[in-house]
């Protein structure tokens, strides 16, 4: 371990420069980005997805390599090539998904890799007592003997920090910790964290969810599309102040959207609950309408329940309580293939595993949506011909010039890809779309023509539901907003209301002053 | 454009025939090695044993031939892993619903009179509906509970020997002789085959049948679809509607019902009776060549003779001509597996080659 | 009279149990171990194979069994490296690999007998001596369980210890803890710097070294003499009791001592009754069958019980709810 300055203030970490590029999704991470981190300070880390954040920490805990810049740890220049490195510099990572063995206990989660033993066998009874200490130095009181699976999320993220402070970590960097967390779990954290930095450790915290923060941490660096904006004092700054600098400014629409005519329901979401395997509730009794003719968009940082909540529409899981109705029928427990014969068409989120198949060809992905329908197989068989007539439709109408009918498809560029999962879907004329952050990752161009496509199904009747975490694509597309935030909605506003700094406060789990907390 | 899609077309024929050849060669390579502690050399070994396996002197001594009629029960068994791997299920049942199917064969032969067509043709059915349901049980325990399907069906291939084992032995014995046998089937109920003294018949018109079938099943037909989806990309199909639990079922009855036809055709066609060792690894054999035919149907149909003729020739021509144990086929398969398994090796120096030869430019996308 | 016959007989068929179960012993622990570190290995058959050959060829040419054991053992263990170096290194996908090194194995050892010996289907000879049975001198002279635990060969001794060691590493060292560890999740252990490609590699060689001995045992313990495909499944079934013993080694031991005595009453069964030795030997296929079926029904009970535990949760008040987002007092609002 190098040499420590103890004193507060100085430097723990210094990384300048860095930059990192990620060839395979034509994204720049990071673009040139510095950051300093004192000594006794917690230090928040904010952005919304995409924003570099995760990238530029995991850079420093050693999980990736930097295309450029150096990374200075209490004064020397550092080489960090991998987890072990950073833990061996004194530099603990707690992720957003815990790294912990199931059926071990605590005390055996915290001593992995390093259990005390005499001649090769283990002592249980030094375990507990090192973990007690630890337990008790640091306050965080927690039971060595319980076994993690019968622990709370709470705790198990409690027993990740404890293992970050039993291999000394002097700097802590923490990926979204609240994300998990019940409010007051989330205050007892942040105290906590307050407790380390008063000990003179290091606390960095990945967040977006910067109320949260704003009481705890000493100064906030903001990131926004890879770059460092700035790092200020958290006492001389606003929570709307935050919220205004962290949005993006992506594209800015070319075209003026004409509001759309409003008809007759199609989509009726009712007190929808949607709980994940290990319990947590991921969408908290949302209700929600789409009328032919009109584009609802949902806007919230990803992870917010979004996609457990697509997934309760398109019928890819199955809700806890509440009821999703199509054109008045009701389709909560219908099996996927109803919802698309019923008229619904669905672009996933990940169009790479999901909405699309690399390993094959043009005609079978487009053929997915509408392999049971009659044109397109009779009496069990396929047919060739209109499903080849099918993919060149596709292929002509949404100029995807690269793609051939009869060939692969896992060359082609992520617009492209978007463009073949947008062809097929909307191909039927269906009567409800369900869009899920449909521009992720692609260029100028593709937006642009993704937009389009979508206002003209609007234009057509279709009743479309928009997911995205882009602010402008919400408030450029959408007829009605509604934002999403821990599972519940947080506001519903018209385009015109959706100012930024209104929006990101909503979408960052603030709320407006008319409103009474639901 | 239609230049470049013959020069795609072309690459990818390349690639997938490149690999084969390539293990071929690798395997007989390293099998020299062993060829060369007997008293033949390599290369006579190998003229003696390709001659002894796919030569043809004339009608009525054609290796070939006999080749040909003893890849039909590989080519089943080997359609029958294709369908299974396909569906994403790694089953290696074959071996037992294999026994199934021929056992029932057996047993129906001797025990139903029926009219001549009529019996083969109701025999068959059956043998492929036995091999199905046995294909039924690893898969339902696979889908609801998880089982894995390896190890399920190796224990229910046991389970298929031992009770045949049990039924030649006591039920279905033939006489109280030394050898345990079932009764030879009824005449009418013989696959026949087109040239006296050999036994390529029905049988294996029956093989190139189910290839054309398999085939058409598993890119022309909605079933066929929805099985190659959810075993290449499980999230995919389900988010196209594909209930990838029946679809792994269905799958796994098909594979089933085709091994099951492996075992009534042998039968019917060549032993005529069962014997305990009866199938000895022919099932096994199946997964074997599906692997080697890159699964599928047409990849399978050639690797069936090739294996038939490689064992063949090592049992007829090196063991009889050249003092070299038969076993050395078996050797030279699993060597070839073993260099086709590796191909992750090869795909880096083919790729390296290639590039080395082809500066004509990189054709791109856009 | 009665009852000594039947005790005789008993005690009897309990002893050839037990000789019958040690070569599934030794192939469950290794299986149990590989398990343990997440790994499937399927080439056990394979090895037990190349056990039994080269266990008699090596107790030939060196002159004692013993020996002929020991380099089974090696022998086993560098196959098992070889194995490692190809799944590891090389990124060969392992059921096929282990397909084909069974494969190669079982037509090969027939091979090289031939050639070697010119010898056909199976070979002996008078030099070669069965591995000498151990008299334990105090354990020896207690009533019933004396004829039990004594007298038996080195490898049998030899399956008894390495389960109560595997047990013993798996769940009272430092290496055992990591062992399961990179078996339940890798990324966790690569995270504190455990070494994945170490551990597997070490279950990989032992389980090849245990199986190999395995298969000395097969061909030197008792019979002194090779056939072809001598291993007759007993790999695949030592893979199933690892399984039916959910990868502890004490429980698999007992499950692999099950599959032998089940076998041991397929031979003497039929001398006093009428049931048919197959028939038998049905049973514990079966049961390794229903085995499973019960491990797999674990999965979804446990869900059903968490998810009945989760909704009285709820119901009382308590639990993981998302309360509404109360924001902080003063600034934030807009107006």
């Amino acid at each position: 371990m190098p040499e420590l300055s103890p004193a507060a203030g100085d430097h723990a970490i210094d990384m300048r420069g860095i930059t990192k590029y990620f060839a395979e999704t034509h994204v720049l991470a990071d673009d040139d980005v510095s950051l300093t981190v004192k000594s006794g300070e917690v230090h928040a880390l904010v952005g919304e997805n995409g924003a570099g954040k995760t990238t530029l920490m995991n850079i420093l805990f050693g999980l990736q390599q930097p295309d450029a810049g150096e990374i200075h740890v209490f004064g020397n220049l550092a080489r960090i090539r991998s987890a072990e490195d950073a833990l061996a510099l004194g530099i603990g990572m707690v992720h957003q998904h815990f790294k912990l063995i199931d059926s071990f206990t605590v005390a055996q989660n915290v001593l992995l890799g390093s259990e005390p033993t005499r001649a090769g066998w283990l002592r249980p009874d030094a375990e507990q007592q090192i973990v007690s200490a630890l337990s008790d130095e640091f306050g965080l009181p927690i039971d060595p003997n319980a076994r993690v699976s019968d622990l709370p999320v709470g705790l198990q993220q409690r027993l990740e920090i404890l293992k970050a402070l039993h291999h000394d970590a002097r700097v802590l960097i923490l990926d979204e910790p609240t994300a998990v967390l019940t409010p007051q779990e989330a205050r007892s954290l942040l105290d906590v964290l307050r407790g380390l930095a008063a000990r003179g450790r290091s606390v960095i915290l990945i967040t977006h969810k910067l109320l949260e923060v704003i009481d705890s941490a000493d100064r906030i660096s903001v990131m926004r599309q890879g770059r460092l904006i700035t790092t200020v004092p958290a006492s001389s700054v606003t929570a709307s102040e935050l919220a205004e600098l962290m949005v993006g400014r992506s594209v800015a629409l070319s075209f003026e959207r004409r509001p759309g005519a409003a008809a007759d329901e199609v989509l009726h979401v009712e007190e929808l609950t949607v709980v994940a395997p290990d319990g947590t509730v991921q969408v908290d009794e949302v209700s929600l309408t789409v009328h032919r003719g009109e584009v609802v968009g949902i806007a919230g940082v990803s992870g917010n329940g979004q996609d457990a909540l697509v997934d309760a529409i398109t019928g890819l899981a199955h809700p806890e309580s509440g009821s999703v109705r199509l054109e008045g029928r009701d389709v909560t427990d219908r099996p996927v293939h109803e919802r698309r014969a019923a008229g619904m068409a669905h672009i996933p989120e990940d169009r790479l595993t999901v909405g699309l198949n690399r390993a094959t060809t043009l005609d079978e992905n487009v053929l997915v949506s509408h392999y049971r329908e009659r044109g397109f197989a009779r009496w069990g068989v396929l047919r060739m011909g209109p499903i080849r007539r099918l993919a060149e439709w596709v292929r002509d109408t949404f100029a995807i010039a690269a793609a051939q009918p009869g060939e692969g498809i896992a060359t082609l560029s992520g617009g492209n890809l978007q463009k073949i999962v947008l062809g097929r879907e909307l191909s039927g004329s269906p009567s409800c779309i369900i869009a899920n952050q449909p521009t992720r990752g692609l260029d100028v161009g593709s937006i642009e023509f993704v937009h389009r496509t979508l206002l003209d199904a609007r234009d057509n009747g279709a009743a479309v539901l928009l997911v995205s975490a882009e602010i402008d694509e919400v408030r450029a597309l959408s007829d009605r907003i509604v934002v999403l935030y821990r599972g519940r909605i947080a506001g519903e506003l018209t385009p015109d209301e959706a100012t930024d700094d209104l929006l990101g406060l909503l979408m960052a789990g603030g709320a407006r002053a008319e409103e009474t907390p639901s | 454009m239609t230049q470049r899609i013959r020069v795609q077309a072309r690459r990818r024929l390349v690639n997938v025939l490149l690999v084969p050849v390539l293990a071929i060669a690798s395997g007989l390579v390293v099998a020299s090695l062993f060829i060369l502690l007997t008293p033949t050399p390599p290369l006579e070994a190998y003229g003696i044993m390709f001659t002894a396996g796919f030569g043809c002197e004339e009608i009525g001594r054609c290796a070939l031939l006999t080749t040909l009629e003893r890849s039909t029960p590989l080519v089943l068994t080997g359609l029958s892993a294709v369908v299974a791997f396909r569906s994403g299920m790694f089953s290696i049942g074959q071996e037992g619903q294999f026994v199934v199917g021929a056992t029932l064969a057996a047993w129906i032969g001797y025990t139903l009179p029926l009219p001549p067509v009529l019996h083969p043709v109701f025999i068959l059915v059956l043998a492929v509906i036995g091999g199905g349901a046995y294909g039924f049980i690893p898969a339902i325990l696979k889908v609801k509970l998880a089982v894995n399907e390896i190890i399920s069906t190796i224990i229910l291939n046991s389970l298929a020997v031992l009770f045949m084992t049990y039924l030649v032995n006591f039920p279905m014995r033939a006489d109280a002789g030394s050898t345990a046998r079932s009764p030879l089937i009824a005449e009418s109920a013989v696959l026949p085959s087109f040239l006296p003294g050999s036994q390529w018949g029905v049988g294996w018109v029956l093989a190139v049948g189910a290839v054309v079938g398999v085939l058409f099943l598993l890119w022309r037909t909605v079933a066929g679809y929805e099985q190659r989806m959810a075993g290449q990309a499980p999230a995919f199909a389900r988010y196209g509607g594909v209930q990838s639990g029946r679809a792994a079922i269905r799958g796994m009855i098909i594979s089933g019902g085709l091994a099951g036809l492996a075992g009534g055709i042998e039968v019917l066609g060549v032993s005529h009776q069962i014997v305990p060792g009866f199938s000895s690894g022919l099932g096994f054999d199946g997964v074997l060549v599906a692997i080697l035919g890159l699964v599928h149907p047409i990849g399978v149909f050639f690797v069936a003779i090739l294996f038939a003729g490689i064992r063949l020739g090592a049992q007829l021509g090196l063991q009889v001509s050249a003092q070299i144990p038969r076993e050395l086929g078996g050797g030279i398969l699993a060597l070839i597996i073993l260099f086709v398994s590796a191909q992750n090796l090869y795909v880096d120096l083919i790729d390296r080659v290639r590039n080395r030869f082809s500066r004509r430019g990189t054709t791109t996308d856009d | 009279m009665i009852e000594f016959t039947i005790d005789t007989f008993v005690v009897e068929m309990l002893r050839s149990g037990i000789r019958l179960a040690t070569p599934i012993i030794l192939a469950a622990i290794g299986a149990a171990l590989c398990h343990r570190a997440g790994v499937l290995n399927f080439a056990i058959e394979g090895k037990m194979l190349f056990g039994a050959f080269f266990g008699i060829v090596a107790a030939f040419w060196l002159g004692n069994s013993y020996l002929g054991v020991a380099a089974a053992l090696i022998g086993g263990g560098i196959i098992g490296a070889l194995f490692a170096l190809f799944y590891l290194r090389y990124r060969v996908d392992l059921i096929i690999l282990a397909l084909a090194i069974n494969l190669f194995i079982s037509a090969m050892t027939v091979f090289f007998l031939r050639v070697s010996f010119g010898a056909f289907g199976s070979w002996t000879d008078p030099s070669i001596e069965q591995l000498p049975d151990i008299h334990l001198p105090l354990i020896e002279s207690i009533p019933v369980l004396g004829r039990l635990l004594s007298g038996h060969n080195l490898v049998i001794y030899l399956s008894w210890v390495a389960a109560i060691a595997a047990w013993l590493v798996l769940f009272r060292t430092k290496f055992g803890r990591h062992i399961r560890a990179v078996g339940e999740n890798p990324e966790a252990a690569e995270s504190v710097g455990i070494n994945a490609a170490r551990v597997k590699l070490f279950v990989l060689v032992t389980s090849g070294s245990l199986a190999a001995a395995a298969g000395a045992f097969l061909s030197v313990g008792h019979l002194t003499l090779f056939t072809s495909d001598m291993s007759n499944g007993r790999g695949w079934l030592g893979i199933t009791a690892a399984l039916f013993g959910l990868n502890n080694p004490i429980f698999v031991f007992l499950a692999g001592l099950f599959f032998g005595v089940a076998d041991a009453l397929a031979v003497r069964l039929p001398t006093v009754t009428h049931i048919p030795p197959s028939l038998i030997q049905f049973l514990p296929n079966l049961s390794a069958l229903l085995a499973l079926v019960l491990v797999g029904l674990r999965g979804p009970i446990r869900t059903r019980l968490a998810r009945r535990r989760r909704r009285g949760r709820r119901g009382a008040g308590a639990g993981i709810e998302s309360l509404p987002p109360t924001g902080p007092p003063a600034t934030p609002t807009i107006s």
